[in-house]
């Protein structure tokens, strides 16, 4: 350091470490709590766990403000979108915890509702299992977050590290969508034609869906 | 309970119905669909029954089941009464696959709206007068009915974008005694973003 | 958009949307409301965002693997479902369970009832800003939250109950733990109360807000704390008993006015009635076992099955086949801390359920939803959604 440094208080370092020494100790976390575990994250909130150890406390219910995208609880077919398009409104850099076995993989909830882990939709960094995690469990994984944080690179190198992972989910929603199509012959077949077409009658509330 | 017991004889000899013989540890009649919306009402005014409270509308389908003849769903209602605490009883009744229709109660109990939703999303059973009969717990646009016996429990249907809830806040509007005028442009989604919605590829 | 009002004005209206993930929507539920203004002129619920196939997949397995299942639905107070849905199998065997059971089971659903009104009563002053009345209601929680995962093994989602008996006997010093847990929920009562009960903004934002009607909560199927709060002393404990509820010495509590006043505070009375059940529950505690003593029904233990070739058949029989109930069909309904939890059973006499139908009391709240808001202010909506206590997991099953 240089005597003119000293004099000032100056130190230098670069700058990655900075950003992150800061990012990592206020991780704001966007609850996107959906069932059980959401009642173990409101657990962790509380005195005895006290998520505010690690600067986290300030829960964000928009993601606009926040960096973490905490999934807990299960996610079905009918939330995808939402969760998908609650990912789109965060703004980099922006981190994505999957909490519980069910966000993880679709937990013992195997059926025809829930999608089979969040990692259909979104990228993932974190994953808890435990159905529901303890928040002991939790804080490992902000640990395990904050650990990511520390040697990361501006956004360049996130966005590389993301990119596998993005074209893994385009690779599944195609095939998902290849195979909803191959599959929708088959339901229909099943529907009998009498209810179908009652069925149809009745959900009939967007006139453009009759082309489909 | 001797409740039923002076009840079961009246319900009987006014609308000819049956005692459910699977009921061993509570009280079930079976009625046909066309006395259905009568009897509920007699139950629900009547001073001897005074069922106020419907609890719950239960689909059941017997496809498969052991040593079962008969149609293949099954509508069950289930009345309890609050001014004579622990009086309840189930009213069944069966629904043949080719016809699937019930009469609605709807405006009976308010309740009996989305549990008769339920069923139909669930069964595919159409109640007749119902005044919204849309799905309640899957996607606008799952097909199918996913609690039929004969829907496999895998098969997983994606949904394309997030549900549209103008049509029923219009009617919710209307029923009111407003008069919808316009409809507002930025609610409304355009065809392209409705196929794609927010899972892009 | 623009309408006609009925009274002529015309009026242009805005479209918002609430939840499905919203600070306010505890867990996932939607409302799409137009207002006008600030105030609600006419608004519609969306649920299902968490359907997540319970009655499929409890078709799919034993009687017994349903009990997990039940845990998630209402998971603010896992363990009285379980109870519920075990007493409703038990029911169908016409099955009387010892003594120690049906007291550990009292003990055990009051329990969860008090965690449920905690979570209830914490969330919704969450939601009106009071963060300390949080706090303090989450501590007695806490406390009970350390007592179940001693006793069996998980925080939340315990499936402690068993088809004819428990998974397992009480842990020593049980008795003094909860004990103390009835202590320290009184006094964190009384703090919530010193909180709440002249507090301005509480009552402004709470009294005469989101009322019902006795009729027509009636008819819309309410039960529970909802439909206590507007004044109908219904309540499964008293009006049908179970597990000797009627010689316990505690009170009904009803409210007056069904608002959302009333609703909160009605749960929090019913935490100290549950508390005096607790107390004279463990005065009555006496040593027994705690399982029904048969193999067909309640898998026998480790220890019997190592000894004699019975019990043996008995464990592979209840795992790989599971217990065989009597067929027919039954409805039970089981006072939880929401409502009637009930249940319709269908069996076809094997090992497995026809149909598992739950209904679920919150069900019936939400459906009722837009006529407690509609007119109100779109603040109002937050704190009436709040009071009505929606558990998604259990709305949408
Ligand atoms: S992982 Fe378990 S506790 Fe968490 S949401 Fe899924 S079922 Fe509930």
């Amino acid at each position: 350091m240089t005597p003119e440094a000293q004099e000032g208080n100056i130190f230098t370092s670069s700058l990655d470490f900075l950003v992150n020494w800061g990012r990592k100790n206020s991780l704001w976390p966007f609850p996107y709590g959906t069932a059980c575990c959401a009642i173990e994250f409101m657990s962790t909130e509380t005195a005895r766990y006290d998520l505010s150890r690690i600067g986290s406390e300030y829960v964000r219910f928009t993601p606009r403000q926040s960096d973490v995208l905490l999934v807990a609880g299960t996610i079905t077919y009918k939330q995808a979108p939402i969760l998908k398009r609650i990912y789109e409104q965060m703004a980099e850099p922006r981190w994505v915890i999957a909490m519980g076995a069910c966000a993880c993989s679709g937990g013992f909830y195997d059926c025809y509702c829930t999608v089979p882990g969040i990692d259909h939709i979104i990228p993932v960094d974190v994953y808890i299992g435990g159905c529901p995690p303890r928040p002991e469990s939790f804080f490992d994984a902000m640990f395990d977050l904050q650990k990511k944080v520390e040697d990361e690179s501006y956004m360049k190198q996130r966005a590389e590290r993301l990119k596998e992972q993005i074209e893994d989910i385009k690779r599944k929603s195609k095939e998902c969508r290849e195979d909803l199509v191959l599959r929708k012959n088959e339901a229909c077949e099943m529907v009998s034609n009498t209810v179908r077409s009652k069925v149809n009658d009745v959900l009939d509330v967007f006139p453009f869906k009759k082309g489909r | 309970m001797n409740f039923f017991e002076t009840l079961f004889p009246v319900l009987e000899t006014k609308f000819n119905v049956e005692k459910d013989a699977s009921a061993h540890w509570d009280h079930s009649v079976i009625a046909k669909a066309s006395v259905l919306r009568d009897l509920i009402t007699f139950l629900k005014n009547d001073e001897s029954s005074k069922m106020e409270m419907l609890l719950d509308i239960v689909g059941i389908d017997y496809l498969g089941f052991q040593d079962y003849e008969g149609p293949r769903f099954a509508v069950e209602y289930v009345l309890k009464s609050i001014s004579r605490p622990g009086n309840r009883v189930r009213v069944k009744v069966f629904v043949s696959e080719q016809d699937l229709e019930v009469p609605t109660i709807s405006d009976l109990y308010p309740i009996a709206n989305w549990q008769e939703r339920e069923v139909y999303d669930q069964y595919g059973i159409i109640f007749t007068g119902h005044p919204d009969l849309r799905r309640i717990l899957n996607h606008v646009e799952f097909e199918g009915h996913p609690l039929r016996k004969d829907y496999p429990a895998h098969r997983r249907q994606w949904l394309s974008t997030n549900d549209f809830l103008l049509p029923a806040l219009e009617k919710r509007l209307e029923s009111k005694g407003y008069k919808v005028v316009e409809r507002s442009k930025e609610v409304l989604p355009n065809e392209d973003e409705y196929l794609t919605g927010s899972i892009q590829e | 958009m623009k309408v006609i009002a009925p009274n002529g004005d015309k009026l242009n209206l805005m479209p918002l949307n609430i939840g499905p993930s919203h600070g306010a929507t505890h867990g996932c539920l939607r409302y799409f409301c137009a207002l006008d203004g600030e105030s609600i002129v006419a608004t519609v619920g969306e649920i299902g965002y968490l359907h997540r196939g319970f009655e499929k997949m409890a078709e799919r397995g034993t009687w017994q693997q349903v009990v997990p299942y039940t845990d998630r639905l209402n998971y603010c107070s896992a363990m009285m479902n379980n109870i519920a849905y075990c007493r409703a199998v038990e029911n169908m065997f016409q099955l009387e369970l010892p003594e120690r059971t049906k007291i550990l089971r009292v003990i055990i659903s009051e329990l969860s009832r008090m965690a449920d009104h905690c979570i209830c009563v914490a969330a919704a002053a969450q939601d009106l800003g009071s963060t300390t009345g949080f706090f303090y209601l989450f501590d007695s929680r806490e406390m009970m939250m350390v007592i179940w995962e001693k006793l069996t093994g998980a925080r939340l989602t315990n499936s402690y109950a068993r088809i004819g008996g428990l998974y397992r006997d009480v842990y020593e010093g049980f008795e003094e733990d909860v004990l103390a847990v009835c202590k320290q929920a009184e006094k964190n009562l009384s703090d919530v109360h010193a909180c709440f009960d002249r507090n301005r903004i509480f009552l402004d934002r709470t009294v005469g807000i989101g009322a019902m009607k006795p009729e027509r909560a009636i008819q819309w199927g309410w039960t529970g704390p909802c439909l206590r709060a507007t004044g109908v002393a219904s309540d499964l404990r008293k009006d049908e008993p179970y597990y000797d509820y009627e010689t316990y010495d505690w009170n009904v509590v009803t409210g007056t006015a069904g608002d959302v006043y009333d609703r909160l505070m009605v749960r929090l009375a019913e935490i100290e009635e549950s508390i005096k059940i607790v107390r004279q529950a463990l005065k009555r505690l006496t040593p027994g076992p705690i399982d029904i003593m048969d193999p067909r029904i309640r898998v026998p233990s480790h220890a019997l099955a190592y000894q004699d070739i019975e019990s043996l058949i008995g464990r592979f029989k209840s795992v790989y086949e599971g217990v065989r109930v009597p067929a027919g069909e039954y409805y039970y309904g089981f006072e939880a801390a929401n409502g009637e939890l009930g249940f319709t059973l269908v069996s076809d006499g094997s090992g497995k359920p026809w149909r598992v139908k739950v209904r679920p009391p919150c069900f019936t709240q939400f459906a009722a939803f837009h006529e407690l808001v509609e007119g109100s202010m779109l603040t109002d909506s937050v704190a009436t959604l709040s009071s009505i206590n929606i558990i998604a997991g259990e709305l949408d099953r």
